[in-house]
This record gives structure tokens, sequence and C-alpha cells, in this order.
């Protein structure tokens, strides 16, 4: 386990590219695939799948995600 | 009453009290119903924190969330208290 100091913006430079799950205030969960992002926490999301309770919309494409809703960006890597 | 003027060079900054609490395990208040619990390695001025190892625990309806291993990144905005 590795345990370095790690920052927010360092984090997000790790995990461009990476599958992730974000997951919103309101309790929506989307996970796709990291295209990019900013320092408001806006993300852009590729192959983006939508969890409510069940799974409800597919997104193929770009997913745009505004920054004021994010309460975490979940990063786990998804079944390799 | 003297102002508020006293030069305390023992004074614990919150930002600093945070700082000494990276590696180890921390149990986060959200706004809402919710606490997380991991370990944390690191944060920013902002207090977004990354965390590792996490459990999601929804307080309500008295049941543990997933436990999501790897790293979260929590955003400051909707922190209570650490």
């Amino acid at each position: 386990m590795s345990l370095r100091k790690q920052t927010p913006s360092d984090f997000l430079k790790q995990i461009i590219g990476r599958p992730v799950v974000v997951k919103l205030n309101s309790g929506v969960d989307y996970r796709g695939v990291l295209a990019c992002l900013d320092g408001y926490m806006n993300i852009a999301l590729e192959q983006t799948e939508e969890y409510v309770n069940g799974q409800l919309k597919n997104k193929y494409g770009d997913a745009f995600i505004r920054g004021n809703n994010g309460k975490s960006s979940s990063f786990s890597l998804e079944d390799c | 009453m003297a102002a508020n003027a006293t030069t305390n060079p023992s004074q614990l900054l919150p930002l600093e009290l945070v700082d000494k609490c990276i590696g180890s395990r921390i149990h986060i208040v959200m706004k809402s119903d919710k606490e997380i619990v991991g370990t944390l390695l690191g944060f920013d001025d902002f207090v977004n924190m990354v965390l590792e190892d996490v459990t999601e625990f929804e307080i309500t309806p008295e049941g543990r969330r997933i436990t999501k291993l790897d790293q979260i990144l929590l955003n400051g905005n909707n922190i209570t208290m650490v």
C-alpha cells in the first residue's frame, strides 16, 4: 500500500484514462472512463453508465458532469 | 480587554491538524446523513480529501454501503466534520 503524501491534484492527474465512478450529491452514480477534468471538478467521461438503484441510462460517447454536483469521485479499477 | 493580538507560537491551525492525520484512519461526517471512513492520503486548501480503503455509511437507514478500495477523491464542499 503506497502511502505517499498525495494531494488531490496529483490524484487527478494519475487517474485520467482509468475507469472511475463519479458519485453525485443526488445519489446517482456514473461509471465511465475518465477523459478529462478541471480544477472545478467538472468531469468528462466516456462510455458512461448511469446507476440510480439499478441501471437506468446508457450513454456512449462523451458525458459532461458539472463540478458543483460532485460529492466524490471514486477511482476503482473495474474488473481487470 | 486587549484586542486579539496574542502571538501564540504553539497555536494549532486546523489544516495542520489534518496534516497530522495523513496516514491514519479518519472518520468524516458529511452534511447529508452520510459518513466516510478511510485512510487519509492527502488533502488540499479546499479540504478536498484523497482517501483509501474507504467505507461509506448511511446513517438513517442504518446500513453499511459499499466498501470501496483503491482511492477516492472526496469533495470538500459537503464535509461537515473530520
